[in-house]
């Protein structure tokens, strides 16, 4: 097998059984970059120079005796909306075409703690605002299955990487689905961890009541790992949270687990047939494997899409006020200051984000924040307390990640609700809070579908563990 | 709702974004549908409901102390400002023509 096909856990066992250094497994991921990103279009900017030092630094360390943390040695790559100090970070902007990170995220800094080698940063939708990485200032992402389709967003950037092993593993940031619907769309797994259980400081912000980052990773073992890593309080974040830290607790079965079909889910006209047939199969499979299958219900699940298409816009255009020409990016010259702003905004941000800033402007705005914000943060608490009532009687709730397979790059660019209508099945997961996992099912050789389950408030472990028995089933013949 | 092509520029102003003319149509036609889409939630009743407010497990207001930083950081984020004078930062005049 390749080097760079090889999954995080079975890199770490040959680098410690001395059968493989982390430059053999830097150079077979920079020389795959070098293949194919030409025609994908993964990354925004790759640190081949800086990667291999770092990878040599791993291996003089694993020599000594002397290994930083559980990812030594592991190549991967960072959205480019995560900070890596005195590196560019655009967010998939023209606005930050030229930001330089004035410091590292706490994931960065974790991860390099850790002694992960970076390799670069990857492509996006502007400000992650978008389902399809289409609305990336600097071009698209190609899915690797067929490269006329979408890779999914708004981290099709990092998704594409791991599918496509330009990279062992990967960060992406999910505010409506993010991770885990590019990961459907390509065939890997995407952990959207619990609100509070991974910092974001120096995650450039989008909506950061439901911004979350996590893992993009081949397997729910590798995404495990590095959530460990990755998670904690952080004196940075005031919303990380002060809980137990996650550890993960394998299962070798799922006898007794009671899993949620929600009825209001799977009775979507929207699914496609192929998403249907290829989530159900696996959930049979699960089921003849001693899982029960249980139908719930779960209310508010269209209007859970309402609620968030109201409250993040509001956060966007107050998290993007600070984009302003006066304090980062292209300043428009010699205007009067009015105009300094709303020419250097103009000129700099994508329709996609000037139609989100214009929505939650909308909703924030004297005369409307009540019918619409303030209506929309009680909707939130019974949409919550919809997912506290379906946990008391279930352990997880599955549903398909996405209604649909990747379509064709430009099907869905002129008309913004059918691309917002693909977060549906995710995005409640971020109005109340939850993780949830997206896992590849059975394809047949077509376009992959993903799985998504999701857990109780920071339960990943159990999460994590019920994906990778699925998986291991899965691939077996 | 529909909004008026006015109200759209009146909520671009609001938010300090030029609209040429035909983004304004454009604005007008996708913004209205999706606010549109959105009241769905207002047939909801929320009587004696709370709006949700951030976890208890989250850590609270961090005190407002400023802290030193190194020069690193504080070049890359002197450098990164569209204005600067040697170690101060530039900004247009604020008396100026705020625009009615």
């Amino acid at each position: 097998m390749p080097l760079n096909e090889l999954t995080i856990t079975q890199a770490i066992k040959e680098l410690e059984s001395g059968n493989l250094t982390s430059r053999a497994l830097t150079e077979a991921c920079l020389t795959q970059i070098q293949s194919l990103d030409g025609a994908l279009h993964a990354f925004l900017e790759v640190y081949a120079d800086e990667a291999l030092t770092q990878a040599d630094r791993s291996d003089a360390r694993r020599e000594e005796g002397n290994v930083l943390g559980p990812l030594d040695g592991i190549p991967m790559a960072l959205k480019d909306n995560i900070m890596v100090q005195n590196k560019r970070c655009t967010a998939g902007s023209k606005m930050l075409a030229t930001y330089n990170a004035a410091y590292d995220a706490t994931v960065t800094k974790k991860l390099t703690d850790a002694g992960a080698v970076i390799l670069g940063k990857t492509n996006l939708d502007e400000f992650a605002m978008g389902s399809s990485t289409e609305h990336s200032a600097f071009g698209p992402t190609k899915n690797p299955r067929n490269p006329e389709c979408v890779p999914g967003g708004s981290s099709g950037g990092s998704t594409v990487a791991v599918a496509a092993n330009m990279c062992l593993g990967a960060l992406g940031s999910d505010t409506g689905g993010s991770i885990r619907q590019p990961a459907a769309f390509c065939g890997i797994t995407g952990l959207k961890p619990t609100y509070g259980r991974v910092s974001r400081s120096g995650l450039i912000a989008m909506a950061s009541s439901f911004d979350q980052i996590g893992p993009l990773a081949k397997s729910a073992e590798d995404a495990a790992l590095i959530l460990s890593v990755i998670q904690g309080r952080d004196n940075a974040d005031q919303t990380t949270a002060n809980v137990e830290p996650f550890v993960a607790d394998w299962k070798d079965n799922v006898k007794g687990l009671k899993i949620g079909l929600p009825r209001q889910v799977w009775a979507v006209k929207g699914i496609e047939p192929e998403v249907r047939e290829a989530t159900e199969k696996s959930l049979k499979l699960l089921e003849s494997m001693g899982a029960e299958l249980v139908e719930i219900d779960l209310p508010y699940v269209d209007e859970a899409l309402a609620v968030y298409y109201v409250l993040m816009p509001c956060e966007v255009s107050a998290n993007l006020s600070r984009f302003d020409g006066i304090r980062f990016g292209a300043r428009k010259q010699n205007l009067p200051l009015f105009e300094t702003y709303a020419e250097s905004r103009a000129e700099n941000l994508g329709s996609e984000v000037k139609r989100r800033i214009l929505i939650g402007t909308f909703s924030l705005s004297s005369g409307y924040i009540d019918a619409y914000y303030v209506h929309a943060k009680k909707v939130q608490t019974l949409i919550r307390q919809g997912y506290n009532e379906a946990f008391k009687s279930v352990d997880l709730i599955a549903t398909p990640t996405a209604p649909t397979t990747a379509f064709k790059l430009g099907a869905k660019l002129n008309d913004p609700l059918s691309m917002y209508l693909e977060d549906i099945f995710t995005v409640s997961v971020n109005v109340a809070g939850l993780p949830a996992i997206s896992i590849p099912c059975d394809t047949n050789g077509g376009m992959p579908v993903g799985l998504q389950f999701m857990a109780p408030w920071f339960e990943e472990a159990k999460l994590l563990s019920t994906a990778k028995t699925l998986q291991n089933h899965l691939s077996e013949p | 709702m529909k909004l008026s092509q006015d109200e759209v520029r009146h909520l671009a102003g609001l938010a300090r974004l030029k609209l040429d003319e035909d983004q304004a149509d454009k604005m007008t036609d996708e913004v209205g549908s999706i606010i549109e889409y959105v009241e769905s939630i207002q047939k909801i009743d929320v009587t004696n409901i709370e709006p949700f407010s951030m976890s208890a497990k989250s850590q609270g207001f961090r005190p407002d102390q400023a802290f030193d930083c190194d020069d690193l950081t504080r070049e890359l984020i002197l450098e990164n400002f569209p204005g600067r004078a040697g170690d101060l930062l530039a900004a247009p005049g604020v008396f100026t023509n705020p625009k009615s």
